[in-house]
C-alpha cells in the first residue's frame, strides 16, 4: 500500500490525483475528436487526428496503470441473459433495417443495384450479410 | 504535412487550437503536481512521461498556428 492514511499533509490521495488527470484526458480526447470533425484545412485535420490518437493512447495507458494499482474498479459484469437479449435485439433491428433499405432501394432499378460495390463486398466478406 | 494541402486557417480552427493548448497546459500542471505529491515511483515516472508527450502536443499546436500565419488575411474576408 502506497497510501499513508496517517499522512494528512498530502495534498490529495494518489488515486484522486490520477483520477483528475484521467478525467481530463477523456475530456481532451472528446474535444480533439470534435475539433477533427470541424476542421476545414487538411493539415489541421491531420494534426487533430494525430492528437486524438495520441491522447487516447495516453488515457489507455493511465487507465491500465490505475487498474494495476487497484485504483480503478470497473462496473460489474453483464449477465448472460442481458448479453443474449442484446444480441437478439440487435439482430431484429438489423433485419428491419435491411427490409427498410430494400424497400427504399428496390425502386432504384437494376443499374443502381449492380453498381453497388459496397453491398457486393460486404456479402462476400461478412457471413452475417446473407 | 504537405504544404500543397495548406489552407488559411478558419476562426473556428484557431479557437480549437487555442482551447487545446489550454487543455494541454492544464494536464501538464496536473501531472507535475501529482508527480510532486506522490511517493510512488511508478506514478512519478508515468507522470514525467505524460508531461513530455503533452509538451510535444503543445509544440504541434503552436507549429500549426505558425505554419498558417503567412496565409492569414490581414483584413476580414467575405
Amino acid at each position: 500500500m502506497y497510501y499513508q492514511t496517517s499522512n494528512n499533509s498530502q495534498f490529495m490521495q494518489d488515486e484522486d490525483l490520477l483520477y483528475t488527470i484521467l478525467a481530463d484526458l477523456k475530456r481532451t480526447v472528446r474535444e480533439y475528436t470534435t475539433a477533427t470533425t470541424e476542421s476545414s484545412c487538411p493539415t489541421v485535420r491531420q494534426m487533430f487526428t494525430q492528437l486524438t490518437n495520441d491522447t487516447l493512447r495516453m488515457q489507455g495507458d493511465l487507465y491500465n496503470l490505475m487498474k494495476q494499482l487497484n485504483m480503478y474498479s470497473t462496473s460489474s459484469k453483464a449477465l448472460r441473459q442481458d448479453v443474449d437479449k442484446s444480441i437478439q435485439d440487435a439482430r431484429n433491428l438489423q433485419q428491419k433495417n435491411r427490409q427498410f433499405v430494400q424497400q427504399k432501394t428496390s425502386a432504384m432499378g437494376q443499374y443502381a443495384q449492380a453498381s453497388n460495390p459496397y453491398q457486393q463486398q460486404q456479402s462476400s466478406q461478412n457471413p452475417y450479410y446473407m | 504535412m504537405q504544404s500543397n494541402q495548406m489552407q488559411a486557417i478558419t476562426g473556428k480552427e484557431l479557437e480549437y487550437i487555442v482551447d487545446s493548448i489550454s487543455n494541454e497546459d492544464l494536464l501538464i500542471k496536473q501531472c507535475a503536481a501529482t508527480a510532486a505529491a506522490t511517493q510512488n515511483p511508478t506514478i512519478q515516472q508515468a507522470c514525467q512521461q505524460y508531461i513530455r508527450s503533452l509538451d510535444h502536443h503543445i509544440d504541434l499546436l503552436v507549429q500549426a498556428i505558425q505554419q498558417h500565419q503567412p496565409l492569414a488575411p490581414t483584413s476580414p474576408q467575405q
